[in-house]
């Protein structure tokens, strides 16, 4: 492998100039988003600088602790941003969502970087950071969708399951109806995207691994493994996030807790 | 059967149950009214355990409810609201799975001819049974969560303003079913007028209490 053609100064100063083309168009339309725009881009550039330099300097040491030291942080970043941004209150949520993030995102990782990668150090800081990296975003993506969806359709539709209960229900009985339509709404993304994939979008992966040289082949067989690490990590951390927080959600007499939302 | 005891229960803005108390025995057939808005939906959701009274206590078969206690009333109490979102999907399939819960599986072999005879009972024709619930009136929702209760041969009802959406006629059969049975024991809040005659009848005016 060669890698990709490095990009010069010169290259990243043609590519801020192509954000002149957005720019003109929201200053003509007055849009009043120009300064969150900017904002934004400055803000990209500066973290991908910082972790640029960070996982360089991770990928030279390579040391199994460190790896898992950083896949830890990414983990706790996504449990916070879930709970952020499904509108849950985050000191009820972060600790069972945490352990079923780690559950289902070590679980996936290695099982791919041994059985798949065939890896003789499966905790090799790339692949690690790497894939472990594309399963948790979807992860992400996926429980945001899932678990607010679950919280807020239990809060909207209480009197569906308060009958429920009212006829022997047990509580988790008069849950399974709720879980199974928030685990399909977190889960129905992914299987979309796996039918269209290749010809509606050439996925990241794939980009990457051609501009880094390899064969398309190649990296076809990488991104069916990864769709499925993926398809198989979303549905682990939906199912295991619902199971653990209903847990700790609810009062005794299967009522849930009004005071697990985030306030306004 | 039911014993409230000294209840005290901020219903709504305007309206305060203050130290209530009220016996229900075996058999009694008991109408709550009072105005709309008043609560009294809140007390059957008092006694099912989805609110918590204010102070005093509620017994059930002289067991004090509280949040573990209540688990067993559910299990012997059959419900019907008056909120009509009783679920999803296809009717028969609706009526099956309230037969599959752990509570009830001792039922799950009811026959298809009691499930019809309740529907002919309460004039649904048969071919609702392979509806969407989405699909149904609201008449013919009420009656398939009285079908629903009355699968469950649980013999104390609590009735939510079931008859609301039904025709004079049908108001009666209904009504009549529950009251005449001497093995009912029913709360019921009504809008109507129509009582069911010479039965005992207790009441609770939620306005003069």
């Amino acid at each position: 492998m060669n890698g990709a053609v490095d990009l010069s100064i010169f290259s990243m100063i043609m590519s801020g100039v192509l954000l002149a083309i957005p720019l003109i168009v929201l200053w003509y339309l007055r849009t009043g988003i120009i300064k969150n725009l900017l904002i934004s881009t400055v803000r990209m550039a500066a973290q991908l600088v910082l972790i640029g330099f960070f996982l360089e300097y991770l990928f030279r040491l390579n040391n199994w602790l460190a790896n898992i030291g950083w896949f830890i942080v990414m983990i706790c970043i996504a449990v916070i941003s879930v709970v952020k941004n499904s509108g849950l209150k985050l000191n009820h949520f972060a600790k069972p969502l945490l352990l079923a993030f780690l559950f289902s995102n070590f679980f996936v990782v290695i099982y791919f970087n041994a059985f798949i990668s065939n890896l003789d150090f499966i905790f090799e800081a790339k692949y690690m950071i790497a894939i472990g990296g594309m399963i948790l975003g979807n992860s992400l993506r996926a429980n945001v969708v899932g678990l607010g969806d679950f919280y807020k359709s239990l809060r909207k539709d209480e009197q569906t399951y308060f009958y429920k209960l009212s006829l022997g229900a047990t509580k988790y009985e008069a849950l399974l109806p709720f879980a199974k339509k928030s685990f399909m709404a977190a889960i129905n993304p992914t299987i979309a995207t796996m039918a269209t994939m290749g010809i509606v979008s050439l996925p990241g992966m794939m980009t990457g691994q051609i501009l880094g040289g390899s064969v398309p082949l190649v990296a076809i067989k990488y991104q069916i493994a990864i769709m499925i690490a993926i398809l198989t990590s979303t549905a682990l951390s939906i199912g295991l996030s619902i199971l653990f927080t209903v847990r700790s959600s609810f009062h005794k007499n299967g009522v849930l807790k009004k005071n697990i939302f985030a306030g306004k | 059967m039911f014993q409230f005891e000294n209840i005290t229960k901020k219903f709504s803005e305007q309206f305060v149950l203050e130290n209530f108390s009220f016996t229900v025995s075996k058999g009694d057939k008991v109408i709550i009214s009072g105005k709309s808005g008043i609560g009294k939906t809140t007390l059957f959701r008092l006694l099912l355990g989805f609110e918590s009274v204010d102070s005093g206590a509620i017994y059930f078969n002289e067991q004090k409810l509280d949040e573990q206690t209540v688990w067993d009333l559910r299990r012997r109490v059959a419900y019907v609201s008056q909120d009509l979102n009783i679920g999803r999907g296809k009717v028969r399939l609706f009526l099956q799975d309230t037969l599959l819960l752990k509570a009830n599986l001792h039922l799950k072999n009811t026959s298809e001819t009691t499930i019809k005879e309740f529907f002919n009972q309460f004039c649904l024709n048969e071919s609702i049974l392979e509806k969407d619930i989405e699909e149904l009136s609201g008449g013919e929702k009420q009656r398939v969560a009285i079908i629903n209760s009355l699968l469950l041969q649980r013999d104390i009802f609590f009735l939510d303003e079931i008859t609301s959406a039904l025709d004079i006629s049908l108001k009666k059969t209904v009504m009549d079913y529950f009251f005449q049975n001497p093995n009912y024991t029913v709360l019921s809040v009504s809008h109507d007028n129509y009582l069911p005659q010479d039965i005992e009848v207790k009441t609770i005016n939620l306005e003069k209490v």
